[in-house]
Parts: structure tokens; C-alpha cells; sequence
């Protein structure tokens, strides 16, 4: 198992997506900070949340980390390597999801600190206080969802079976559809993915409210669970032709 | 020994017969030449042989077993598949460090299994650069990692120049002769003859004949005869 894993990381940290999305996520996430910092907030306390909780947005580029990764073994026929190595189909799976999940969780620590360091200058360059209590948990559950994401992106990959398909249907799913849907129908969106993930990253909700953080983040978890059990399902029967 | 067995396998894709009720074998110590048309389910059958690819009826076995129930299969059987491809992004040798520590061979093998295919040149380039023999060597080098005591070759020679399949065929033949089994797919008859201890053609799915290569009338009679 552990060997599967460290030969994931290998060809994760080798291929040139990952580290450009390691690169870009902590600069985007640092560029949303500027705009929560310069946009009018109810209350300073408000403010300081709302720039801390930028550091989820990196969850794009995790999800699509995840993604690519996957999708690039079928895209790229290398998959075969992989089953030849090892024929029994749930480990190599498994270790997809860990490495990748690994992979995603150095992008989320990456993309936290670049938040921190933007808010801690930002803030107080523009008058406003720099850190509440409240800080530390909003960037830790910003680490954790952002990082559960990747093997999100892994299973979605496998069960999608395209790169392009994928990240589409990712982006749909998980950037407009459940903003759509939040929009529709507030006292829903809690429930959705995209609702637990952000109340796992301390967000408040504008409409109905979100689940609390622990809450948020056990569903978001199950989601991915559930995601991945039904792509190890999958993988298992599928035919590598 | 490592003898690979075919038994009674049957693949459909659909309403495609791909493979049909087909049964032959590959002896240890020998090379064995497996013919037949485009479409013939060759591809299939190996994949079937190497777990891959789930048959609809039958068994194929290597050494008396299932590929899947291989533990550490890269050191029985050592597999180039007509269609398996690289990451772009990554170098020859960073593909070859991947699967040696994922089947958790010894580090040294990754220059070794270079160097035996030509390749130690390439080892640090990308293999989206890579020319088809290019590619095709660096599927040997991955077959050779785990020192394996069979290989099963589906048209390993496609693309390889001269001294490339001079070097295949000396190195299939020595091969061989210390005992291993090779299984090896091709279209060139005239490679079959040189190196083949036992040829199997096939047709539509189905075992049209087999033995070892005909003395006298020559391979492509029979060939066509049975196969056309
Ligand atoms: N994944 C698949 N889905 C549907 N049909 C398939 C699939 N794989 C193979 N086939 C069909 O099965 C038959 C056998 O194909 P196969 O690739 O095994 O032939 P082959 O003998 O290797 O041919 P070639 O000499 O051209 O490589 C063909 O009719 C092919 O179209
Ligand atoms: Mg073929």
C-alpha cells in the first residue's frame, strides 16, 4: 500500500499540472483577499471572516489536481502499468486517493499561508483589525475541505472516465450548480457538497444558514466517501481495453 | 516453469465476438508465435491472459494461475501491450521509477532495464518526445523491470528499427532458451520464422491451427491457408 502510494507521489510531483496548480492556487487565493478587504462588510469581525475564508478558494484547483491525475491514467493509457503492477484494482485506487489527497493537502497549507500573510498586510494597511478568535478554526477548515477535494476529483474521474467530461461536469456541479441551487433554494444548499465543504471552512451563508463547521464537514466527507466507493465499484469491473 | 495456458476463453464486447471458446498454450522454454488477422482477438486474449480484461468464459493462467492472483506479478510475467501508453510529462526514467517502487523492486533496476534496451541515452528526456520505437523500447525496459520469467509481447516489434529487432530477437531467443516462456503477438511472418518454437493462429476468435513452424511449405502458405 505504501509503496503505491510513494510511486503516486512520484508521478504527481513530476508532472507539470501539479505544479502549476500548486503555484496558481495560493496566488489566486491571495488575490480574493484583496477584494474582501476593499469590498464594504457588515461588521469588521464579518470582514476578517470573509477574508480568511478565501483560503477554500483553492478548492478549484485541488478538485482538478484530483482530477487530472486520475483522468490522465486513462487519457494517457498508463493505467495499464498500474494493474499490471498491481492486478487487484481497490489498492491502486486507494493510493490514488491518499497520494492525491496528500498532494492536495500541501495546495491547501500552501494556499491557507498565502491567505494569512494577505490578510495579516491587507487589513491593517486599511484600517481594520488584522486577526478575531475566530481565525484559526476558518483556516483550518479551509485546509481540510480544500484538501478533500483532490480525492473528490480522483473519484469523480474514474466515474466520469474524461478529463474534459470531468472537469466540466466538476465545474458545474461544484462551482455554479450548487451556487444556482443556493440561490433557488437556500434551506437546501446546506445539504449540498458545496454547502457542507463551506461550512467546514467556517463560512456564513447569506440565505439559509449552513450546518455547523464539525456538521459541514462530516457530510462533506461522507460525499467524497460515497463518491469513492462508487468509483472503486466501478474500477473494479470495468474492462482496461 | 512459467507456462502460460489458455483455457477455453471467450470474450464478447456486445454483440462483437471478440475471442471464441479459444484454448492453446505457451510452453516454458520456448517461444511461442501468435498470428492472425487484424481483429483476430489477439489483443483480447492477451489482456484476458493479464487480468485487464474480464472473459466471458473460460480461464487463462500463467504458471497454473490466474494473472490476477500473481503476488508480485512483474516478477513472473513481464507484459508490452499493443496500445499502453506514458504520461507526457514525465521522463523515461521517472516512468520506470514509478513502477519499480510501486512493485517494490530494487532501485538499481531503472538503469539497468535502460541500458539493456538502448534507452540510457533518453533516460532524462520527457516521453512526449518519444518516436514510436522510442516508446516501444522503454515498454520492453517496463516488461524487463521485475526480471520476470515470462514475457507476453503483443507486437513488440512495431517501430523498431534494424538494431532494434536484431537485438529483440537475439534477446527473445537467449531468452528462451534459459527457460523462460515467451508469448509473443506479431504480424511478421518472417521474424516468426526465425525465432518461433511453436506458432498459434487464430481467426474471428477461434484457434485455427497450431504446431511449430512448418518446415517446407513456409509459414505464409500456411498462414493464408488457414487464416485467409
Ligand atoms: N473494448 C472493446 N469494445 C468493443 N469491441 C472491442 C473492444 N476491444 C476489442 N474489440 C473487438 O474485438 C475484436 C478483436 O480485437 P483485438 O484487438 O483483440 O484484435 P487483434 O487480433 O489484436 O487485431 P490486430 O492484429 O489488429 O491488433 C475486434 O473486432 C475488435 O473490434
Ligand atoms: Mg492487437
Amino acid at each position: 500500500m505504501n509503496r503505491l502510494v510513494r510511486a503516486e507521489l512520484i508521478k504527481a510531483r513530476a508532472s507539470r499540472a501539479t505544479i502549476a496548480l500548486g503555484a496558481v492556487a495560493p496566488v489566486f487565493c491571495a488575490s480574493w483577499v484583496v477584494l474582501q478587504v476593499i469590498v464594504p462588510a457588515a461588521s469588521d469581525a464579518d470582514r476578517v471572516a470573509n477574508v480568511y475564508n478565501m483560503a477554500q478558494q483553492a478548492y478549484v484547483f485541488t478538485m482538478i489536481l484530483g482530477i487530472l491525475g486520475m483522468a490522465g491514467e486513462f487519457r494517457h493509457r498508463t493505467i495499464t502499468w498500474s494493474f499490471l503492477v498491481t492486478p487487484r484494482r481497490g489498492p491502486v485506487l486507494a493510493a490514488k486517493l491518499i497520494a492525491y489527497g496528500l498532494a492536495g493537502l500541501v495546495i491547501a497549507v500552501l494556499s491557507a499561508a498565502a491567505t494569512l500573510v494577505a490578510g495579516l498586510v491587507l487589513l491593517p494597511a486599511n484600517g481594520h483589525p488584522a486577526l478575531t478568535s475566530g481565525v484559526p478554526a476558518v483556516l483550518a477548515g479551509a485546509v481540510l475541505s480544500t484538501t478533500l477535494y483532490a480525492p473528490l476529483g480522483v473519484a469523480l474521474a474514474v466515474l466520469v472516465g474524461s478529463r474534459v467530461v470531468a472537469v466540466v461536469l466538476a465545474a458545474l456541479l461544484f462551482m455554479y450548480g450548487d451556487g444556482l441551487l443556493a440561490w433557488l433554494a437556500p434551506e437546501v444548499f446546506r445539504w449540498l457538497p458545496t454547502g457542507a465543504a463551506r461550512a467546514l471552512g467556517g463560512m456564513r451563508a447569506e440565505g439559509g444558514a449552513l450546518l455547523p463547521a464539525w456538521g459541514g464537514g462530516l457530510l462533506f466527507a461522507g460525499y467524497v466517501a460515497v463518491t469513492a466507493l462508487a468509483a472503486r465499484l466501478l474500477t473494479l469491473r470495468r474492462d482496461v481495453t | 516453469m512459467t507456462s502460460i495456458s489458455v483455457d477455453h476463453v471467450s470474450k464478447t464486447f456486445g454483440k462483437v465476438v471478440a475471442v471464441d471458446d479459444l484454448s492453446f498454450e505457451a510452453p516454458a522454454g520456448a517461444v511461442t508465435a501468435f498470428l492472425g488477422p487484424n481483429g483476430a482477438g489477439k489483443t483480447t486474449t492477451l489482456r484476458v491472459l493479464l487480468g485487464l480484461v474480464t472473459p466471458t468464459a473460460g480461464e487463462a493462467t500463467i504458471g497454473g494461475a490466474p494473472y490476477r492472483e500473481l503476488g508480485r506479478p512483474l516478477e513472473h510475467v513481464g507484459a508490452v501491450l499493443e496500445s499502453s501508453g506514458f504520461h507526457p510529462g514525465l521522463t523515461a526514467a521517472t516512468h520506470l521509477e514509478a513502477v519499480r517502487t510501486a512493485a517494490g523492486l530494487a532501485a538499481a533496476r531503472v538503469g539497468e532495464v535502460l541500458d539493456q534496451v538502448g534507452l540510457a541515452g533518453a533516460a532524462h528526456r520527457r516521453t512526449g518526445g518519444f518516436s514510436l520505437g522510442m516508446r516501444q523500447r522503454l515498454a520492453l525496459a517496463t516488461a524487463l523491470l521485475g526480471e520476470p520469467s515470462a514475457l507476453v509481447l503483443d507486437e513488440p516489434a512495431n517501430g523498431l528499427d534494424p538494431v532494434g529487432m536484431r537485438w529483440l530477437r537475439g534477446f527473445l531467443r537467449a531468452y528462451a532458451h534459459d527457460g523462460n516462456t515467451v508469448l509473443i503477438s506479431t504480424h511478421v511472418l518472417s521474424e516468426v520464422e526465425r525465432i518461433a518454437d511453436h506458432v498459434v493462429i487464430v481467426s474471428a476468435g477461434r484457434l485455427r491451427w497450431s504446431g511449430p513452424p512448418t518446415a517446407g511449405s513456409g509459414l505464409e502458405d500456411l498462414y493464408l491457408e488457414v487464416a485467409g
